[in-house]
């Protein structure tokens, strides 16, 4: 067994000698949703409480940092906002995403060896396109920093975690065509939660089979079959992928109290998850159990990541014992644990080449429902086959909204390793978009130069980001 | 006519006021083994021959806390803490018997463990027969609900008779349980010296026959009486910056931004003065080696003084951040900043040929002209003074913010005026003001600055009330007191924002000073709904309402030499 030791998950080509751990926290005691919607003010009211009253900012090892605003190219080197991002992103989520990239700059700086960036309103169900709100998110924080990492500091390999109860889907589907981001997502078993995704078989793209990893576990699951999960998947397949930095996509709705969903993890397996996993950053998702859990939550995992013992961090009702799961359960556990470690095991297979000897482009069509707004998005997606680099990836998204008209866009995105050819091409598809009267918008973001261009048919303009 | 009076680390320093005009100063060293003393020869150095019924008001501010602190005069103090669930218990290292007992509150209030009698009255047993008398009671959430602190202090009061014991809700009703627990220690052990002083002070000004309200500035820059015997003598503990800066404030124009520098020996304090208010630091003060509760002046201590030690490090004039007695023209060993300000005749003080010497034999190590050494070195104290000056802002502007509207609001504000006291501040002041494109401000009688802010501070008073519908109770985390509101829809914000001005105007009261609050504005406000099951079920208010920072008055600069010159008013 790995990642027992003291040896770190990752494969760091630069010296920290940090013994900080910092912390962003960000509770927009001003931002909701709606009033009495989850993701609300309230929400982070009784962990300020308890992190405050435990006097967590005064420990020597811990350094509290302000968030910023992101800024708005932070925002589109990630996501194709409709129509701009200004059009998505309220100062909320600006600050929200600036609180990871804060995270970021003081981790290269080596100011700290670790951080966590507590902040909402989160991110992980926000996909590369944007049309709206779903699963509370409008962009997706971890995923606009690890794009900042790679493109600020040239960061190449970075493994994500999520530890959300909810499938990561936006996460997934950013990163389902990037080999050099290794994606794993635990969760609720997408027939019993929403999103409803993140199946073994959705393994990522021709160019990152295999960096797409799903662990869908069944209702109930308790500390137990989470850490058999993180001992003989997670941690094994970190240590393989060998990933410069590590990143937990920190939700903390596995808890057992939580109302949105029914695991059965705890406070001390969620801060024992934490101190196996090593995260370099942590970035807060979900969680609402905003009494029951998050304030023991987020004190035990702050405490684990400085390295201090977190034993005495109890939720008020918890008795050992309590919990429990089925021997079937934890049978599925263990069989869900081969398959995805079959997928990794097979992720170099090279299938892509014999694919990519008959056709040019790998293409797929999807159906996204954005819950909160109420808008569904049907997209076809292209990715280039390329023998150069990852390939540009060309989106034509169709969006209903339940009010308004429909919206037609195209976009295209070249890779950070992207070729010239690539590049080419990609511009050549977005100049030959705007020639096609189907399209209201048209995207190109190319991360090699980075560039994000936008384009309005309406009053003809092209704007960068 | 206003008397302020400073007892200070170096001297004591004594103003009488006459409408918005010094009319007497009078400057005295402090002796640390008697400060009443000290506070009475200054005090009578400006009362001679005055009528003492015109006086309207006394206020002293005093380093006694300090020193009884630093000195470590004090009994010990035994502990008793109710952690319950969260940090280990290991953590906890005070430095002092201490006793972990059972118990845990909850941050709504709800009791998630009793507290149990036998383990206290045990507890109890222990501490008297190590020998302590003090006893600090802190329980973790206590300022949410403190029955667990009322207890215990009930059964160590009833169990060891003489007992004195300090409950930690009642010091700070703020959140941060280390922090309160060093408050309440520290409160517990200055206490009775500290009255003591106050009764000696009071019995001594009731001799001299004033019968002027009293009273003792605090580090927050407030003042509270001295016959109120709601104080917290680790209130008192740096009033001496506060006086400074008020001082200074006073001294300068009113409503403007300023960095407030006060030039010492070894010294230079920096406040500031943000559109006429003092800045107050976001965190309670370091005190000794502990993190407190206290609330005070954001200060910043810089190692450069008028007595600090000039040298040449590879042909570069360098000051060190240390003292070596006192400057070459005063009699001492080493060249200082005090000598260059000698020579270039910018400070009075001090033998000029000595200065020339030494400055001498500085130009020589340096390879430049004398007149270039001492102007070199003036530069360089400058340039300490603006990177510190610019590290307070910007430290300021990377304080934590909780609000979309904090983030967005805190823009980059820059001063318009430094205003220098001290006795280098003539020389140094107008070089560092230029670097920074502000004016600069050497006013009149900035040699007694600390005794002026002292007479001009005013009582303040502050509340911040929580108030959480669902169950119906509030707290005040100024002094742990809570109650009861009704339940549920009932209580709307303006019952709340009422609430919370009752609960100053009470607060004001207990602290006897009701007749000078006049004006209650609402500093900061917001409110929770709480959502159970998707319906709302009660909300949390957190309100702080607070009487306007200002001071008494500016004061006139008649025939001043500052650089800046006040205009009649």
């Amino acid at each position: 067994m790995s990642g027992h030791g003291e040896k770190s998950n990752v494969n760091k080509n630069y010296v920290n000698k940090s013994d900080k751990t910092g912390l962003v926290f960000f509770p927009a005691f001003d931002w909701a949703i709606t009033p009495t919607h989850p993701e609300r003010e309230e929400r982070l009211l009784y962990t300020r409480d308890q992190i405050f009253e435990e006097g967590i900012m005064d420990l020597p090892g811990i350094r509290e940092y302000k968030p910023r605003l992101a800024a708005y190219k932070d925002i589109a080197r990630t996501h194709f906002c409709v129509p701009g991002v200004k059009d998505q992103v309220t100062e909320a989520h600006l600050i929200s995403a600036g609180g990871t990239l804060v995270m970021a700059d003081a981790l290269m700086a080596g100011e700290i060896r670790n951080g966590f960036a507590m902040v909402r309103p989160p991110g992980h169900h926000a996909m590369k396109v944007v049309h709206g709100n779903r699963g509370f998110c409008n962009i997706n924080n971890e995923a606009i920093m690890v794009d900042y990492l790679r493109s600020n500091y040239g960061i190449r390999k970075i493994a994500v975690v999520d530890t959300d109860v909810h499938h990561g889907d936006g996460t997934q589907d950013i990163f389902y065509h990037d080999p050099d981001i290794l994606f794993i997502s635990f969760h609720q078993d997408g027939r019993t939660l929403f999103p409803g995704s993140g199946f073994s078989n959705e393994a990522g793209g021709p160019a990152a089979y295999g960096r797409n990893l799903n662990i869908p576990l069944p209702p109930g699951t308790t500390d137990e079959g989470i850490h058999y999960v993180l001992d003989n998947l997670i941690l094994p397949v970190l240590q393989e992928f060998e990933p410069e930095l590590v990143i937990n996509s920190a939700g903390q709705d596995n808890h057992y109290t939580d109302p949105l969903a029914n695991m059965k993890f705890t406070t001390q397996g969620y801060a024992r998850l934490n101190e196996k996993l090593k995260p370099d950053i942590a970035v807060l998702e979900g969680g609402y159990a905003i009494e029951t859990a998050l304030p023991y939550l987020n004190t035990g995992i702050i405490l684990a990541m400085a390295g201090m013992d977190y034993s005495n961090v109890v939720e008020p009702d918890y008795k050992p014992g309590m919990l429990t799961m089925s021997q079937e359960k934890m049978t599925r556990v263990t069989e869900l644990v081969e398959e995805a470690r079959f997928v990794w095991d097979n992720r170099n297979s090279r299938e892509i080449e014999v694919m990519r000897a008959k056709k040019d482009f790998f293409q797929r069509q999807k159906q996204i429902f954005y819950d909160t707004d109420g808008i569904n998005e049907y997209q076809v997606e292209k990715l280039r086959l390329c023998a150069d680099c990852g390939g540009y990836l060309s989106i034509a998204s169709q969006a209903f909204p339940y009010h308004g008209a429909e919206k037609n866009i195209l976009a295209l995105s070249v890779p950070f390793n992207g070729c010239s050819r690539c590049r080419e091409e990609a511009y050549g598809e977005y100049d030959q978009g705007k020639k096609k009267k189907i399209y209201e918008y048209v995207y190109f973001q190319d991360r090699v130069s980075d560039t994000c261009l936008g384009w309005s048919r309406a009053n003809n303009t092209e704007w960068e980001e | 006519m206003y008397v302020g009076i400073d007892v200070g680390g170096t001297y004591t320093d004594a103003v009488l006021m006459e409408g918005r005009t010094v009319i007497r100063k009078k400057k005295t060293p402090t002796r640390h083994e008697n400060l009443l003393s000290s506070l009475l020869e200054a005090l009578d150095g400006v009362l001679e021959g005055v009528k003492v019924s015109e006086i309207r008001r006394v206020v002293l501010s005093t380093t006694l806390v300090t020193n009884i602190i630093a000195e470590k005069k004090y009994p010990p103090v035994a502990l008793v803490i109710i952690p319950g669930p969260g940090l280990s218990h290991s953590e906890y290292r005070f430095d002092t018997l201490t006793r972990i007992l059972a118990g845990a509150i909850d941050y709504r209030g709800r009791e998630l463990v009793p507290v149990n009698k036998e383990e206290i009255i045990s507890a109890g047993n222990d501490i008297e027969e190590k020998g302590y008398t003090h006893i600090a009671v802190a329980g973790k959430f206590s300022c949410r609900n403190n029955s667990h602190e009322k207890f215990i202090k009930e059964v160590l009061e009833k169990n060891n008779p003489g007992a004195l014991v300090e409950m930690s809700h009642t010091v700070s009703g703020r959140l941060n349980f280390p922090r309160r627990i060093a408050t309440t220690v520290l409160t517990a052990a200055t206490k009775e010296v500290f009255f003591g002083f106050i009764r000696d002070v009071s019995g001594a000004l009731k001799n001299r026959g004033i019968t002027a309200p009293s009273f003792i500035l605090k580090a927050d820059g407030g003042t509270i009486p001295l016959d109120s015997g709601r104080m917290m003598p680790v209130e008192t503990i740096f009033s001496g910056p506060a006086a400074s800066a008020l001082g200074a404030m006073a001294l300068s124009p009113e409503g403007q931004t300023s960095v407030v520098v006060d030039i010492g020996g070894t010294t230079t304090d920096l406040a500031l003065i943000l559109a006429g208010e003092p800045m107050m630091a976001s965190k309670g003060a370091l005190v000794d080696r502990f993190l407190t509760q206290v609330e005070s002046f954001s200060v910043k201590s810089v190692p450069l003084g008028g007595d600090s030690v000039v040298t040449v490090i590879n042909g570069k004039i360098e000051i060190l951040p240390k003292r070596e007695g006192p400057p070459y023209c005063l009699g001492g060993k080493e060249p200082t900043p005090t000598d260059a300000l000698r020579y270039l005749d910018r400070v009075e003080a001090g033998d000029k040929a000595r200065a020339e010497a030494i400055i001498e034999k500085l130009a020589g190590e340096a390879g430049i002209s004398p007149g270039e050494t001492a102007a070199e070195v003036v530069k360089r104290a400058g340039q300490i003074i603006v990177s510190a000056i610019e590290q307070m802002f910007i430290s300021w502007e990377q304080e934590p913010a909780y609000r979309i509207w904090e983030l967005m609001q805190r823009k980059k504000i820059r001063p318009n005026n430094v205003v220098g006291v001290g006795g280098a501040a003539r020389g140094l002041i107008p070089g560092v003001a230029e670097t920074m494109g502000c004016r600069a401000i050497v006013p009149e009688h900035a040699e007694v600055a600390n005794a002026l802010g002292a007479a001009v501070a005013q009582p303040t008073v502050t509340a911040n009330v929580r108030i959480d519908t669902e169950h119906g109770i509030y707290t005040v985390a100024e002094d742990g007191k809570s109650g009861t509101v009704p339940k549920g829809r009932m209580f709307r914000e303006e019952d709340a924002v009422k609430l919370a001005r009752d609960c100053l105007f009470k607060r004001a009261e207990d602290l006897k000073i009701k007749e000078y609050v006049k004006k209650v504005e609402v500093v900061h406000s917001e409110v929770f709904n709480m959502v159970r099951g998707w319906t709302t079920t009660g909300k949390i208010y957190d309100i702080t309402v607070q009487t306007p920072r200002d001071i008494l008055f500016y004061i006139e600069q008649e025939g001043s030499d500052s650089v800046w010159s006040w205009g009649k008013k």
